[in-house]
């Protein structure tokens, strides 16, 4: 008898896991497994293997020479150290031990200058303090003790995430920088012992997943980025995010250790041992709102840019987000100008595809000392070549990332208008656009429409000014010289447009009015969807006759996640289902 | 007669010794960056970096590594054994000659650009940031904001009148602000100009100060603010990091920027010219002069590391810390 009802609570146990879940457990362990067989000095794998009890002398060679070497440190060191002695405490040797803990005496953990260096090094901090309290300022490289380390921590992140659940991440929606926030949220929400601290670290993980989710397509983190690498840009599955899609997601199919395809460029980052190694699991209604593409929807959001420490009037200005999200593509834009320095990408199209560079955009490869010196200290004559130092292609006029102040958008649904009005003397004066090998079908129409098709995505773009085309390793680049110019963009599928041909026969016959007179520079566009989008550089956003206000935007708004700005309070919604994060009360509900 | 001779070589050996310190000084030097650094990433070292003058090209390191350290300040009277050097992560401060250090601010106080020791009450000390002015009435155990007035917040430097403690003067990007209350309050001068990046006071004359700014040159008041005038005779370039006293001679004024070299004026900063012999970077961020010795000089340079004059600045020679982007230099009679 007793028998039958273990086996009754076993089955009852299973079948309250969702499949989703149930392949989650598979996909952790696969990880963990492939993780411990890496032969790399890096606290990710050497946790898959403390985890696993695979090729320990290993391990613990590599974290003997990771504590040896003086010169790590700073904020990546710092959380990952601490995450890495949790994860592994049960096995590690205790000379191991006291040298992990040695390290946060003698490096200099650098807290940084951005928003992820401060999650990183707060949430190393705040787990280190607490794992070893009670201990003097001569045992912390900072001079603070075990108590002050802790508060300073515990303050910083109760503001982080205060700030991000009300006004937005600075860094939000990066294909890359995400890592960087998951991570030491896993680790955090694995290891505090303080149960409020355990639930906010939950609440910014519930968050930071929805604000992924609700702009995911198919391993693709879609929609306009603060921040994120070229190579990343024009390949958009490249990027770190497609690890952790496949992992909570299940999409894309294939583990990135295995893809060919699209050929990750972080393919030995394996941070996401941190989340196989989690307790944390992924509430089934974000899986839901990450991955059922049944119906299009329109996904606002209200962000913030980077502290503007000079030359602003404004501290944190707005930053309004437009994603259209259907099952074949996502258009997503930012209302344009410098909303985050160096990497944003205001626009683009990316859509499912088996192919690498599945997306096609446009861009003013703006570069400036001005610019940076809005969001650094540093002498502003000197910031460009200092940038360039560590990201390449800051000053590069053939550059994929930019932030340009002579850049504007105008999205609504499926259709969008972006315009430049470039400065004179400005020092690349030029406009980019990306279009990929991959697509199956490139037309450059004598209506002035340039069509491209992959699969059953269907992409229309009507240059406002001349151009002229370029080609490349994996793309071929549009190129225009004109200051004022602009595109008008549209996208189908066969789900909406029936064929291809359909598409460019109903786009053919229409054509963007443009004005360019003195200081006008507008545009005024019918889509083929019949509403009428008109921009003008500089002044009003107007579609079929209402001018766009963003102080209505709300800090989410759409099908599956509703908040106002500054309430504190995130609603996920997905088929009945509620699940409320409340960062003001530090409590999740969910129901029914 | 024993007795006279021993009295006679203790005086000698007490004058020696007396001369010889006298002549003793030490240089720091803060380093941001080198031409290597990545934040986050394995770099060469940087920070707070100290030498004899007779140690050449040779420096010392102390302090934490990596730090993005802007300013720093030594009390001189202490003998070089409280310090404290702005970072970008904090105030970083010592009482035991650089043995120790704590990072005396928490997470409210960040991208620090300059630290000042109050010279006659220690436990008094400011710092400026990208978000303002912030002071510490109890050596660094809390800092408050100090804001009230000021119309723009980013503030590189901060001065403390040497014949004044209460009376303060700070650099902005909306121009130089002053303060009669410790830092209570700021009231705009009269400088129309923005982007300021330094500021000097005469050593004995505190109505003459000079701001050096971004884009508009040197700018000089006779009054204490009141009124500023631009310094244009022999001045080619516009934007200036730094501007300095001879303390030993204040007629005697030196000043670099943006691909400037080093500026001197021998007649208290009407008119300048250039001294560049030898100086093989333009990129001059910081001057000092050693005040146990008006002919030594020392220019502090953005990657291109220290140069030397031991002659006014008639000539100069490198002087170590290479490739480094040197944002503060400064010589201490000890």
């Amino acid at each position: 008898m007793k028998t039958v009802l273990l086996v009754v609570a076993f089955v009852a146990g299973v079948m309250d896991v969702s499949s989703a879940q149930r392949s989650f457990e598979e996909r952790r362990e696969k990880i963990l497994v492939v993780a411990s067989s890496e032969r790399d000095r890096g606290f990710a794998t050497i946790t898959a293997k403390l985890l696993t009890g695979q090729d320990l002398p290993f391990a613990f060679a590599m974290l003997d020479s990771l504590t040896y070497d003086q010169s790590i440190g700073g904020m990546f060191y710092a959380y990952t150290l601490i995450g890495c002695y949790l994860h592994g405490e049960h096995v590690l040797p205790d000379t191991l031990k006291r040298k992990m803990r040695e390290a946060y005496r003698v490096r200099t953990m650098y807290r940084g200058d951005t928003e992820n260096h401060w999650v990183m090094y707060y949430t190393g901090l705040y787990l280190a303090a607490q794992t070893w309290p009670n201990e003097d300022e001569a045992r912390w490289f900072n001079g603070k003790s075990s108590e002050e380390n802790f508060e300073e921590a515990r303050g910083w992140l109760n503001h982080w995430f205060d700030i991000s659940s009300t006004i937005g991440q600075g860094e939000f929606d990066s294909p890359t920088y995400i890592t960087t926030f998951l991570t030491p949220m896993l680790v955090l929400y694995e290891f505090a012992k303080d149960p409020a601290m355990k639930t906010k670290a939950q609440l910014m993980l519930d968050l930071l997943f929805v604000d992924f989710a609700a702009e995911h397509l198919a391993g693709n983190y879609g929609g306009g980025h603060s921040r994120d690498y070229p190579e990343d840009i024009i390949n958009p599955l490249a990027a770190p995010s497609t690890f952790w899609a496949w992992l909570y997601f299940g999409q894309p199919e294939t583990p990135p250790w295995n893809e060919t395809r699209y050929r990750p460029r972080h393919r030995s980052a394996w941070e996401p041992v941190f989340g196989a190694a989690s307790s944390y699991r992924l509430p089934d209604i974000i899986y839901h709102i990450a991955t059922n593409r049944s119906k299009p929807y329109v996904h606002t959001e209200t962000k913030r840019v980077r502290n503007i420490i000079r030359f602003g009037k404004e501290k944190n200005p707005p930053v309004y987000k437009y994603s259209y999200v259907t099952k074949n593509y996502i258009l997503g834009s930012l209302h344009g100008g410098i909303l985050q320095p160096i990497q944003q990408h205001t626009w683009d199209v990316t859509y499912v595809s088996d192919k690498p560079n599945n997306t096609i955009f446009t861009l003013h490869p703006f570069s400036s000392g001005k610019e940076l010196a809005m969001f650094f200290p540093e002498e502003q004559k000197f910031l460009s070549d200092e940038v360039d130092r560590y990201h390449n292609v800051y000053t590069n006029p053939n550059k994929w990332n930019s932030s340009s102040p002579y850049e504007q958008t105008l999205q609504h649904k499926n259709a969008l208008i972006v315009l430049y009005d470039i400065e004179e003397g400005t020092t690349h004066s030029h406009v980019d656009g990306f279009f990929p090998k991959t697509l199956d079908e490139r037309i450059v129409d004598a209506s002035g429409w340039i069509f491209a098709r992959s699969g059953n995505t269907f992409v229309g773009i009507f240059p406002l000014k001349k151009y002229e085309w370029k080609e490349e390793d994996v793309n071929w680049r549009l190129r225009s010289f004109e200051r004022r110019n602009g595109f008008v963009v549209e996208v189908g599928s066969s789900d909406e447009d029936g064929s291809f041909e359909n598409f460019r026969t109903t786009l053919m016959k229409r054509r963007p009015r443009a004005r360019d007179k003195g200081k006008h520079w507008e545009v005024k566009y019918r889509t083929r969807g019949g509403h009428v989008l008109q921009l003008t550089f500089n002044g009003k956003r107007i579609i079929d006759g209402q001018q766009v206000d963003f102080k209505q935007y709300k800090f989410f708004n759409g099908p599956y996640v509703q908040s106002e700005r500054g309430s504190g309070v995130i609603t996920l919604t997905y088929g009945g289902k509620r699940r409320i994060l409340d960062f003001k009360r530090g409590r999740i509900t969910e129901t029914p | 007669m024993l007795k006279t001779i021993c009295t006679f070589v203790g005086l000698l050996l007490v004058i020696a010794s007396h001369v010889a310190n006298a002549q003793k000084s030490t240089v720091y030097a803060s380093v941001v960056s080198t031409k290597l650094f990545i934040v986050g990433a394995p770099n060469p070292q940087t920070g707070l970096f100290y030498q004899r003058p007779d140690d050449d090209t040779t420096w010392q390191h102390t302090g934490r590594n990596n730090i993005r350290a802007f300013g720093f300040d030594v009390l001189a009277s202490s003998n070089g054994q409280i310090l404290c050097i702005a970072s970008g992560n904090g105030v970083h401060q010592s009482f035991d000659g650089g043995r120790t250090w704590k990072i005396t601010t928490g997470w409210r106080i960040t991208e620090v650009l300059s630290a000042t020791i109050n010279p006659y009450k220690q436990e008094v000390l400011y710092c400026t940031t990208p978000y303002g002015v912030f002071k510490s009435m109890d050596g660094g155990r809390s800092w408050h904001e100090k804001n009230k007035g000021l119309g723009a917040l980013f503030t590189p430097a901060l001065l403390i009148d040497p014949r004044n403690s209460d009376s303060l003067f700070c650099a902005t990007e909306d121009g130089v602000y002053r303060s009669a209350n410790a830092g209570e309050s700021w009231q705009r001068t009269g400088l129309n100009v923005g982007g300021v990046r330094t500021l000097a006071q005469h050593p004995t004359d505190s109505n003459i100060l000079f701001a050096g700014t971004e884009d508009h040159g040197i700018y000089a008041t006779w009054n204490g603010g009141k009124y500023w005038e631009k310094m244009e005779a022999g001045i080619d370039h516009s934007t200036f990091y730094t501007i300095v006293f001879d303390p030993t001679n204040p007629q005697m004024m030196y000043a670099g920027g943006y691909v400037t070299g080093v500026y001197k004026s021998t007649d208290g900063g009407r008119s300048w010219r250039r001294a560049n012999d030898g100086l093989t970077n333009l990129n001059v961020h910081s001057i000092a002069v050693d005040p146990t010795n008006g002919q030594r000089i020392y220019a502090a340079t953005m990657f291109g590391g220290v140069f030397r004059s031991d002659n006014g600045g008639t000539s100069w020679r490198y002087a170590g810390l290479h490739g480094s982007q040197v944002w503060t230099i400064k010589v201490l009679p000890f």
